[in-house]
């Protein structure tokens, strides 16, 4: 079954069409890959999910329900979270507060109850709090727990900003290029890291990187754009000896992780 | 130096405070700078004032009716900037602000720009703390939230925050609100003070004053605004004679502040009471990197 | 019809000298992407630049407008190296700029307030009084002048950024600063240069409006209808800085010609509010989405 889905998704800014009749199926469950070379649409498809684009045309339907041109804190709020290429920490805020401000709809309280710190108000607080040390315990941040995020090194930056969508509880976790920057150690653990935030949270995931050990190594299926468009998916076989794909993105010789 | 001037400061701190303090959520905390703040500040003057003397409400009741109607203002008054890009938006507030109080210099209802004089005088030192003290408990606590946070999130990456569910322009819209309550407040208080409303009390360099106080105490720190209302109250009455060049040195320090420590004041930290006990004790060994007791400062990150 | 024609002579003339201050302040903004609420400021001593050179020392007309003219970009270019040089050397965002910017407006204002003192200044008369008649039409002398100055500074400009190279390297800095600089253009000649040109203009603007009304501290406020202008002709865009002008100068004339002249000013927030809700990229601004 899948949880998302898209249909002849296109997006045109002036005289640029940035994606055009992208269709593809995120199965529930899995985790799966969204690559192609630079240009081709990806975070363009992100930004389309996630409502920070409208659709010029096409459709998002996520659990059945079409979500697109909705806010994106309303798609947020439907289950969808994502991180970013440029990653966009809160930067002047330590990681404990970059978390705990992203558990806010864990709570109901309004702002009465915070101005007289009602029982209701004191409660969820203590809820939000545990939800936020428990995050940065699962993700390893305890450690850096006070420090600022824009001071951080550049993997736990990348690590904090899952930790801060995980937050929102996500049905479907985006993750825009995670490994940017890493070496093949710390890709390795972060691999890890997905798979374990796919089982322990419940989440279906979709992955846009350029890291080839990464994407063969984890996802179960994969999408491929070029200029825009849909060039093929299928599970990381069938990928890497596509002729086309080869072709367009990986070139000869492109080993799995395994 | 008598105790009735000394009063006379304290109590202009004090409506100074609350205007700032209601600015500092939307500039300070929220990340939306205003240049028209003022103008709040007059629809809430002018409202109370009708209310208490025209329609013969109470003084306290008054001041709260003030500050709703400046709050009620703020409303469409949002709805139409709060969606612009930064620049676009400080010059929209400063249209509006500007716009408020050209239609009360014309309109002679209200006196126009000569002036509504005759306002009893109600703001007595007592009030004006009392008030202040509970603006500012309910500003911590609102900052202290879930709201204020999702506040925080706005000013510092807007996008991020949306993706996290925080419904951005709600919380702009909140944060604008509650600043307009406070001024318009702050506005009420002055009129009962100086028994008159002339429009130029609300002019751009009220605005601005507020803005620079704001700036000055600091960003993001409740405790920064109210340090530098009274700091910066007081002084320039204190150096009454050099009253003409107040404003020329005011001008200077702003600059000379962006330029040097654009955090200002406080840097965007509070006064707290574990912050004083921290600094009263020598530093204990580290008691544990992860435990709960440590995070649980209140501390409001800048 | 002789009316509607005066009251639109009017407006262009005060126009063109809207199309001085929005074009200076445009200038700025395309290539600090900030607006420069000193700019009043330098417009205000202009104008007292403008009046001590014709007064005191006696310098004739020509002399004393460029002379004031120079001096304004002169102080330019000092407020640019003081309040904003600082903060662009460490990127500070945007927005210290436009609190250091309003420091510097304060400063100035108040520093006339207390040196020179707040009581208006009226310029000597320095045309013959008599308008010329055309027809029904009665055209001031001064408002000729104004416009034929006005315009003759903008044709400069154009001609300065088209077609000579340090013209083009202004608009190259304009489009994208990063890229220039790594084509090698010294943007901080440039942007030195663009402060002085804004200055310039200021310079003119404020002895202009200073001969047509008066000469005071506050007088610097004016220049919220240049930010005004240049929005509702596109930020950014100085073809759009020209017509938003004049078209705001030739609007403001109308009604509070035709209906209250209290309600002048409310016009152009009105205006401006207007262009902010319906079409915020302005008359010549394209609407973009931002690519996240």
């Amino acid at each position: 079954m899948n949880i998302l889905e898209t249909h002849d998704l296109t997006k045109i800014f002036g005289g640029l069409t940035a994606v055009e009749d992208v269709s593809f199926g995120v199965r529930s469950g899995s985790i799966s890959g969204l690559i192609g070379p630079n240009g081709a649409g990806k975070t363009t498809v992100f930004n389309l999910i996630t409502g920070i684009y409208k659709v010029t045309a096409g459709q998002v339907v996520f659990d059945g329900k079409p979500i697109h041109n909705l806010e994106p804190h309303k798609i947020a709020q439907a289950g969808i979270t994502r991180t970013f290429q440029n990653i966009r920490l809160f930067k002047r805020l330590s990681v404990y507060n970059n978390i705990l401000t992203a558990c806010h709809d864990l709570a109901g309280y309004s702002v009465a109850d915070a101005a007289f710190r009602t029982r209701r108000y004191r409660e969820q607080e203590e809820q939000l709090k545990s939800e936020a040390f428990r995050l940065m315990d699962v993700m390893g941040l305890a450690e850096w727990r006070d420090k600022q995020a824009v001071s951080l090194p550049y993997g736990v930056q990348r690590r904090l900003e899952i930790a801060r969508a995980l937050a929102v509880r996500p049905r479907l976790l985006l993750l825009d290029e995670p490994a940017a920057g890493m070496n093949p150690d710390e890709t390795r653990q972060l691999m890890t890291l997905i798979s374990r935030i796919r089982d322990e949270f419940s989440c279906t995931i979709l992955v846009i990187e350029h890291r080839m050990d990464l994407i063969m190594g984890i996802c179960e299926n994969i999408v491929v754009l070029n200029f825009g468009r849909k060039l093929t998916e299928g599970p990381p076989r069938a990928i890497q000896s596509d002729p086309e794909v080869i072709q367009a993105y990986l070139g000869e010789g492109v080993k799995t992780g395994a | 130096m008598n105790w009735f001037y000394i009063k006379g400061i304290l109590m202009l701190a004090g409506m100074n405070l609350m205007a700032v303090l209601g600015l500092s959520l939307l500039t300070g905390f929220t990340g939306l700078f205003s240049f028209g703040h003022a103008g709040f500040m007059a629809l809430g003057a002018y409202a109370a004032a009708w209310a208490g003397v025209r329609m013969g409400l109470p003084f306290l009741v008054a001041l709260l009716a003030g500050g709703l109607f400046a709050g009620l203002v703020s409303l469409p008054i949002g709805r139409l900037t709060l969606n612009l890009k930064g620049d676009y938006f400080c010059i929209a507030t400063l249209g509006f602000g500007e716009a408020i109080r050209l239609i009360l210099d014309n309109v002679q209802t209200f006196g126009g720009a000569r002036g509504w004089p005759g306002i009893p005088i109600r703001t007595d030192l007592w009030n004006v703390a009392l008030i202040c003290v509970a603006a500012t408990w309910f500003m911590v606590r609102l900052v202290n939230s879930r709201h204020g946070r999702n506040m925080i999130a706005v000013r510092e990456e807007e996008l991020a925050a949306k993706t996290v569910g925080i419904d951005t322009f709600k919380y702009k819209m909140l944060s604008l609100f509650v600043s307009a309550v406070y001024a318009g407040i702050a506005g009420g208080m002055m009129g009962y003070y100086t028994g008159f409303l002339q429009p130029k009390m609300f002019g751009m360099a009220k605005s601005t004053e507020l803005t620079i106080i704001v700036i000055f105490g600091g960003i993001g720190s409740v405790s920064g605004s109210v340090l530098g209302s009274i700091l910066l109250t007081a002084l320039p009455e204190i150096l009454r004679t050099f009253a003409i060049w107040r404003l020329v040195v005011y001008g200077a320090a702003v600059i000379f502040i962006m330029i040097s420590r654009p955090e200002g004041l406080m840097g965007g930290k509070e006064i707290t009471l574990d912050a004083i006990r921290r600094l009263a004790r020598p530093r204990k060994a580290s008691a544990g990197a992860g435990t709960r007791a440590g995070a649980e400062g209140r501390e409001v990150q800048p | 019809m002789a009316q509607f024609l005066q009251q639109m002579i009017n407006g262009l003339s005060i126009g063109s000298v809207y199309a001085l201050m929005a074009v200076g302040y445009s200038l700025v903004y395309s290539i600090m992407s900030f607006s420069n609420f000193a700019h009043g400021g330098v417009i205000m001593l202009g104008s007292y630049f403008g009046f001590y050179l014709l007064t005191l020392t006696k310098w004739a007309f020509p002399a004393a407008f460029v002379g004031a003219a120079l001096c304004s970009a002169g102080l330019a270019v000092i407020v640019e190296r003081v309040a904003y040089r600082p903060l662009r050397l460490r990127n500070a965002p945007f927005l210290y700029f436009i609190i250091s910017a309003m420091g510097a407006s304060m400063f100035l204002e108040n520093f006339v307030v207390a040196t020179i003192g707040p009581t208006f200044k009226t310029y000597p008369t320095v045309l013959p009084r008599a308008p010329i008649e055309i027809g029904p039409i009665y055209i001031g002398r001064l408002d000729i002048m104004i416009f034929i100055i006005s315009a003759v500074c903008l044709a400069l400009l154009v001609y300065f950024l088209d077609r000579t190279k340090v013209g083009k390297a202004v608009q190259a800095t304009a489009h994208n600063p990063r890229a220039a600089k790594l084509m090698g253009i010294n943007t901080d000649f440039v942007i030195t240069l663009v402060f002085a040109i804004g200055g310039f203009l200021a310079g003119v603007a404020g002895v202009m409006f200073g001969m047509k009304y008066t000469v005071y501290p506050q007088m610097g406020g004016i220049t919220i209808k240049s930010f005004i202008a240049a929005v509702f002709g596109g930020l950014g865009s100085l073809p759009g800085a020209v017509i938003g002008s004049l078209l705001l100068g030739v609007i403001e004339t109308l009604i509070s010609g035709y209906f209250s002249s209290q309600f002048r000013d409310l016009i152009s927030f009105t205006l401006l509010i207007a262009v902010l809700v319906f079409r915020p990229m302005g008359l010549a601004g394209k609407a973009t989405e931002e690519k996240a």
